[in-house]
């Protein structure tokens, strides 16, 4: 009984948090699957080891992914580095946001494309605050930078983003 | 921030974001089942189960219970100055007061038994990594038990409950994490 709950409690949990935690790992890794593998030892470590601890569990989990990132880079680094130059780097990557239709889907893919052109420290800045939901202190605690330099790279991020893309208007 | 950039968030905000793969549940299905699994059905160091005919630590603790039984029979009988020609058995006088409900056949044994146990995990917290004999690594975990022992008189329905709080600290090598 108390198995089914914890298994609920965590599948539920996961289920609100995955796709952020998802997207999150994929500013620090170079593939999908390579995403998939960080958030799978990252929340694992977590929900064992580190969910009785005190603070705001999504910035744990940020942090914990984090890690797991730099690790499985160091790992995979050479492999990773043969992969790129045969397939053109770029090509492996899979899209960061679930597939939509019509309009939609092609102005999907231009937002999509203007943020793998954003330098990587703008852009892990602009993912941790509009899609983690993060404050400033948090995402400074979890890059290791001061709080102004967080809101600086975010504020630079959607400039060079607006920049690049249309505003669309609707209606 | 200015309109437009107020505009371009939102509509970063409104878009939808891809879902792990039913993979990647299913591995964390398979990783965290061994946890829920020792969750449910912690493995304990000794026995503790609701029947009473294997509880190990029965005979001792019967004796400590029959003890304090005793001793207290004993001051009742001073403070009240009990005719000495007519002592009345420990059992009885420790529950002298109680009202007798639902008379007991005769063949009823007049004195306590041990009737339940049973034990309810209230914390379970992981105290992290510690080293024993100088240099080996093992996560120590504290699980904190209120276990609950029930003895009851059949012949006047008369019971004592003794509650008693228990920590029961467990290391796990760290190589298993």
């Amino acid at each position: 009984m108390e198995a089914a709950h914890a298994q609920d409690t965590w599948k539920l949990w996961f289920e609100a948090y995955g796709p952020k935690l998802l997207l999150c790992a994929r500013q620090w890794t170079r593939s999908l699957a390579d995403a998939e593998d960080v958030v799978q030892e990252a929340f694992v470590r977590y929900w064992r080891h580190q969910r009785q601890l005190p603070g705001d569990p999504q910035a744990l989990l940020v942090t914990s992914i984090r890690r797991a990132a730099i690790d499985h880079a160091r790992r995979e680094s050479r492999r990773a580095a043969r992969e790129e130059k045969a397939d053109g780097g770029l090509a492996e990557r899979e899209a960061f946001f679930a597939p939509q239709l019509g309009e939609a889907a092609e102005r999907r893919r231009e937002i999509e494309a203007a943020l793998q052109r954003l330098p990587g420290e703008q852009r892990e800045v602009l993912v941790l605050k509009i899609w983690n939901e993060l404050t400033f202190e948090q995402i400074a605690e979890t890059l290791g930078i001061s709080p102004n330099t967080a809101a600086s790279r975010y504020r630079y991020a959607l400039a060079a983003l607006r920049k690049e893309l249309k505003p669309v208007h609707h209606g | 921030m200015d309109e437009s950039l107020q505009q371009l968030e939102d509509e970063l905000k409104s878009l939808r974001l891809r879902s792990p793969s039913p993979q990647l549940v299913d591995r964390l299905t398979s990783e965290l089942a061994a946890e829920t699994e020792e969750l449910a059905a912690p493995v304990r160091r000794y026995t503790t189960a609701a029947d009473f005919r294997s509880w190990p630590w029965l005979g001792w603790r019967a004796a400590g219970a029959a003890a304090a039984l005793g001793l207290g029979a004993g001051l009742v009988w001073v403070v009240f100055k009990a005719p000495p020609a007519a002592p009345e058995p420990p059992a009885r006088l420790a529950v002298a007061d109680s009202v007798p409900v639902n008379p007991a056949p005769a063949m009823e044994r007049d004195q306590f038994r041990p009737v339940a146990a049973t034990n309810v995990l209230y914390d379970l917290k992981d105290e992290g990594l510690v080293n024993v004999d100088g240099d080996t690594p093992v996560r120590r975990l504290r699980y904190r038990y209120m276990d609950t022992y029930t003895w009851k008189n059949p012949r006047n329905n008369s019971s004592l409950k003794w509650s008693v709080p228990r920590d029961e600290i467990r290391v796990l090598p760290a190589s298993l994490h």
